[in-house]
């Protein structure tokens, strides 16, 4: 059984459906966007253990099992002495700048206030708050765990209508926010010569959403 | 004031004494730093897209968008869409007629003297004026008029708030009196309302009851393009309006004859062949078979015992007697006899004489050959002749507004009217129809009430359950369509909301019944009197459930969100105070500007207006487009939007109930209301504070319900001012038009019961023109017959007519020193020269106008293009801009036509929005006198 785990949000709602779901397909792209949402969390040990213990692309792997399409996951290399204090510094140096995180999505736009409530606004719509003690809604890793959500709950629901509606709203989503801004921010950050793993995390991260994208496009009719 | 826009009145002001310098500040004073979308509330539902500009927090200036794209190859696209109006719209922000802060009355009411208060005050005070209410006389002691005036985020504020507490809403169509009843009859809707691009494509366009010139700024263009296309343009009115000016033909007709002057033509068609025989047999009930004995259908149940009441007949060659399918108007290559006399057997055994209605109608119609016609019309009878066959051999559309609704008999005016289309073929297919009025489906907004909670998995939830209880009422009705299932859905929905029709508040507590009763103003038909038939019909039910508020409930407390019954009320500023007023123990209005309704308030509370605040106006089929305005600058002084003072105010009645300790009481529905959490029910537990939140939810569920573009939300309007709808939706008043949407071509309502074969929402099933309820024979309109207007006000010699002025639609504009620059800036009353002549009355010279009903006092525009002994008063001039503060709606009785207190008969039944009874208030009889007196 799958089982969804939020970190950056929250459910509003007591009245919120099934918790778990057999496995299949989408349970699969959901497992992945939680994986993924993980790694780009603010530096935390068990992040950083999953590094240093080479099991980061396995993780992906398990997730990815069923997934209804293949994707270029590769395999980081990850030298066996990085402290956590030498890899919580390149996660700073790759993904600080003067501005804020890069890993905002709000980075990429002077209009960083409406994007946030625009991002909010699709939480909302979808049964979701922000966690209050999470990190900012537009961050990378916010976003993943939306996605995963999504997944989850379109495979949870016996309504066509509401699968119809869970499935636009990926599509649109990875759309609006994802597909044109992380090929960027792999651009950008691969100027920096990015060590493992985070050089393989950001472009397997690429591959998958662009992937992803593909898939839910296909899957509505073009 | 702290705003500075349009600080200065002209070029002049800026080109002074140093005109280097000043041309500087000129060229500056046209720059901007920011721009936004708007749009506007003018009443006219156009909802232009605007681009609007704006420079340090303050609006610049507005400019039609033009961004509207072209839908189908070869038809002209509708931009710019856009009026003087809304060009001007920014200056209202700041004229001098707008409320900035809330206000409470001191001394009486309607001396115009006001304290400034603050919120807390106002608030308080309108709160523990509920409380009172509630607690001594009921929540149906409170009482809203419905507008559409503030856009939707302001309609829905009051709404929600008056369903809440369980306050009477009075539905916006009887107040403002547009119901094309007689589209009603014919149809069963009045929603024969195609995009407005369709009339690009009729080879006829009959410009009847309307002044598009005027009224139809934003969509006139049409007109023209259909005209370069080969279009023939014929105007059909006593005035030589603005519209007649640019018209192939003009005919001047003799006010009020419209229905003698359309039945001649069907005379002509039907006499000379010119009719479409199968339209007529498969789209209309005139080959129905009708009782000789008893007037009426003849009814399954007359065949069969214990047969329907609803099921019809008629007459082929080869079954004879056959029984007319409900489900379909698909002739199955079989056409019934349209003419002839048969005899039937009764399920008593006893035979009847029947014939059809077509029979009936060809006997009746020759009391209209054009001869005859032309002596009730005064429309030469080769002008008639030369129109039938016009009509019958083109494309043709009446484009009409909502004047002929506004006569005491214009439903049959409209009657008349419908059958010339009837008869040659002409709706549902391009080009054709009669123009009405249709919301688009925005179907989010129809959900928002619905929802207990906000999201996706609510709406899902909202429109699963309204499919299955449909797929139910389906079951036990097969036959009806969709648009029958939303009515009826519609019809539940009734029963259990807080709409009524103005009516039986009109009736009981405004002091019509008095007038309503003066037989000498009525139709000469009715045999007994006005209360007779009213007590008549709510013996019968016909009313049960909207017929209130009671007479034993006079209303304690009124609410005017946007809406001006002093100026807009048929009786006028005289009727409502005298006769409303001293019962009110509250007069509560909101509003942006200082209407003649905020006069004689108790409170005013001061709205944001539009470019001030996010909102949607009303989306209808004309465009087929959800427009969006965006918040350009800060609302002035202490405005708030509605929906801010709703919050507020219902935080405020649980906070003041908690101190009085009272927290429960009953509804009108005997059911237990509660006030622990009107603001936590009012915003859905805080997921609806933000507007812009409701918006986007509003959006999200049209999009997700198929009537917006799939991903559609609050972004995709900020983005692009305003989205085509994809669909009509699943709620009766966007599946009335009957017409697939496609994203390619324009939208010809109808086209269902044309193409698909639907039926209609009538009794019949069929597009009806013969109505055998017995309150119709009693009346001897069971078909559309011409009957002269009443002598509405006394006998008098003028026939005093209105319309919307060029420069306003209602009072909206009529604080905008711009607009008001390009008339007069007055009120006043158009006079043909030669009445000006014998009246002794000169141009700009002041008059009297009077009948036994009232009087006021108004300038006169002498013109010939009005016809002798019509006079003309433009609707929406504010009652305090004539002197006395008397409007001209002094001298409108406001009658109401008893037949349409009818209900409970096929599709003559309420609805929000449809059949109800409703004043009239064209051609009043009245007199003219000179006055040696100034304003």
């Amino acid at each position: 059984m799958f089982t969804f785990s939020l970190s950056g949000l929250e459910i509003k709602s007591n009245d919120n459906g099934p918790t778990e779901v057999e496995e299949n397909e989408t349970t699969s792209r959901s497992a992945v966007y939680m994986v993924f949402g993980k790694f780009f969390s603010p530096v935390n040990n068990e992040q950083y253990d999953a590094a240093i213990n080479d099991h980061l692309d396995k993780e992906i792997k398990d997730a990815a099992t069923l997934l209804p399409y293949s994707f270029d996951i590769g395999r980081p290399t990850v030298d066996s002495s990085l402290t956590l204090e030498k890899y919580m510094d390149e996660y700073s140096r790759l993904f600080s700048d003067s501005g804020g995180s890069k890993l905002l999505a709000s980075s990429q736009t002077d209009d960083k206030e409406n994007l946030v409530n625009q991002i909010k606004r699709d939480y909302e719509y979808f049964g979701l708050g922000a966690n209050a003690d999470a990190r900012p809604l537009d961050h990378l890793a916010t976003l993943c765990d939306f996605l995963q959500y999504l997944c989850f709950k379109e495979a949870a629901t016996s309504s066509a209508r509401l699968k119809s509606s869970f499935e636009r709203a990926q599509r649109d989503f990875l759309e609006h926010y994802l597909t044109g801004w992380i090929p960027s921010l792999v651009d950008e950050v691969d100027k920096l010569t990015p060590t493992e793993p985070f050089s393989w995390a950001l472009n397997s991260l690429k591959y998958f959403i662009l992937a992803d994208y593909e898939y839910i496009v296909q899957i509505l009719g073009g | 004031m702290s705003q500075t826009v349009h600080s200065s009145d002209s070029i002049g002001d800026f080109l002074g004494n140093s005109l280097g310098d000043s041309l500087g500040d000129y060229r500056r004073r046209w720059s901007w730093d920011r721009v936004n979308w708007g749009t506007h509330c003018l009443n006219c539902l156009a909802t232009c897209n605007y681009r609007v500009y704006s420079k340090d927090g303050s609006v610049v200036f507005e400019e039609q968008s033009g961004n509207i794209e072209a839908i189908e190859a070869q038809v002209p696209d509708m931009n710019p869409l856009g009026c003087q109006k809304g060009s001007a719209w920014s200056q209202q922000l700041v004229s001098q007629d707008r409320v900035l802060h809330p206000l409470k009355r001191i001394n009486e009411r309607g001396e115009s003297q006001w304290q400034k208060i603050t919120w807390d005050q106002a608030l308080s005070e309108i709160a523990n004026s509920i409380l009172d209410t509630l607690q001594e006389y009921g929540p149906e002691s409170i009482v809203f008029e419905e507008s559409v005036e503030g856009g939707l985020l302001s309609q829905s504020a009051f709404l929600r708030f008056a369903s809440i507490i369980g306050a009477i809403t009075l539905d916006a169509q009887g107040l403002v009196n547009d119901l094309p009843i007689g589209h009603h009859i014919t149809f069963g809707k009045f929603s024969c309302a195609s995009t407005v691009d369709d009339t690009f494509k009729s080879e006829l366009l009959l410009l009847w009851h309307s002044n598009p010139a005027y009224t139809s700024i934003p969509y006139h263009h049409y007109i023209t393009e259909a005209r370069y296309r080969g279009a023939q343009v014929v105007t059909v009115a006593p005035d030589y309006s603005a519209s007649a000016v640019n018209s192939d033909m003009y005919i001047p007709i003799r006010p009020g004859t419209d229905a003698a002057f359309a039945l001649s033509i069907c005379q002509v068609m039907i006499q000379n062949k010119l009719f479409d025989e199968q339209f007529v047999a498969e789209q209309t009930d005139l080959p129905l078979l009708v009782r000789l004995d008893n007037k009426r259908f003849l009814r399954q149940r007359d065949i069969k015992k214990g047969g329907s009441e609803e099921k019809f007949y008629s007459w082929y060659e080869d079954t004879k007697l056959t029984e007319v399918k409900n489900s379909s108007l698909e002739l199955e290559g079989k056409k019934p006899i349209l003419e002839g006399e048969f005899e039937v057997v009764l399920a008593d055994g006893n035979s009847a004489k029947v014939t059809t209605v077509f029979s009936l109608l060809k006997e009746f119609l020759k009391e209209y050959e054009p001869q005859k016609a032309s002596v009730v019309c005064n429309v030469a009878p080769s002008v008639i002749e030369e129109l039938a066959r016009l009509i019958s051999s083109k494309r043709c559309k009446i484009l009409e507004g909502f004047n002929a609704a506004k006569y005491y008999h214009g439903d049959l005016m409209e009657r008349a009217m419908c059958l010339c289309l009837g008869l040659s073929g002409n709706w549902g297919k391009p080009g054709t129809g009669i123009q009405g009025l249709a919301l688009a489906g925005l179907d989010g907004y129809m959900l928002f009430s619905m929802k207990r909670k906000s999201g996706v998995e609510e709406t899902a939830r909202l429109l699963d359950g309204i499919e299955a209880a449909m797929e139910q009422m389906k079951v036990k009705d097969p036959d009806a369509t969709d648009e029958m299932l939303g009515n009826q859905m519609l019809s539940l929905s009734v029963a259990s909301g807080t709409s009524a029709p103005p009516f039986f508040f009109n009736y009981h507590h405004v002091g019509y019944k008095e007038v309503w009763n003066k037989s000498e103003w009525s139709d000469a038909s009715m045999t007994k009197s006005f209360s007779s038939y009213f007590d008549d019909a709510m013996r019968r039910g016909w009313w049960g459930g909207v017929a209130k508020p009671a007479a034993s409930n006079p209303p304690k407390m009124l609410f005017l969100v946007g809406t001006n019954p002093i100026r807009r009320a048929r009786g006028g500023r005289d009727r409502m105070v005298k006769s409303l007023w001293p019962s009110l123990e509250k007069v509560v209005t909101i509003d942006f500007r200082m209407s003649s309704t905020a006069l004689m308030s108790d409170i005013v509370l001061p709205a944001a207006m539009q470019y001030e605040r996010v909102n949607i106006q009303y989306p209808i089929t004309h465009t087929l487009r959800l427009s969006f305005s965006d918040e350009a600058t800060k609302p002035q002084g202490e405005a708030k939007t509605e929906w801010e003072i709703f919050s507020l105010l219902s935080k405020k009645v649980t906070e003041l109930a908690k101190e009085r300790n009272f927290m429960e009481y009953l509804d009108g529905k005997r059911q237990v209301k509660s006030l622990d959490k009107v603001y936590e029910s009012f915003t859905l537990e805080g997921a609806f504070e933000s507007e812009e939140a409701i918006i986007d939810e509003w959006v999200r569920d049209s999009a997700d319900a198929g009537t917006l573009p799939i991903g559609s939300s609050i972004e995709t309007l900020r983005d692009k001012g305003s989205i085509r709808f994809t669909g009509l939706g699943m709620f009766a008043p966007g599946l009335s038009v009957a017409a697939d949407v496609k994203r390619d071509k324009v939208m010809t309502a109808f086209s269902w019961h044309v193409e698909k074969k639907l039926p209609f929402p009538t009794l019949t099933h069929r597009a009806q023109f013969y109505i055998d309820h017995p309150w119709f024979i009693e009346a001897n309109e069971m078909l559309p017959i011409h009957k002269e207007n009443p002598k509405l006000g006394g006998d008098y010699p003028f026939v005093l007519t209105s319309g919307h002025s060029r420069w306003t639609v209602h009072a909206v504009s009529m604080g905008n020193k711009s607009v008001l620059s390009t008339h007069r800036g007055q009120p006043i009353v158009v006079l043909n020269s030669d009445d000006a002549t014998s009246l002794k009355v000169k141009d700009g010279q002041l008059v009297k106008v009077f009948n036994d009903y009232g009087s006021f006092k108004s300038k006169v525009k002498v013109a010939s293009r009005v016809r002798p002994k019509q006079a003309i008063i433009y609707n929406g001039f504010e009652p305090h801009m004539f002197s006395d503060w008397k409007g001209s709606n002094e001298v409108e009785p406001g009658m109401v036509k008893w037949l349409h207190m009818v209900g409970k008969y096929g599709h003559l039944r309420y609805l929000p929005f449809g059949w109800q009874p409703v004043p009239a208030d064209r051609a009043i009889s009245v007199g003219i006198e000179a006055i040696d007196e100034s304003i």
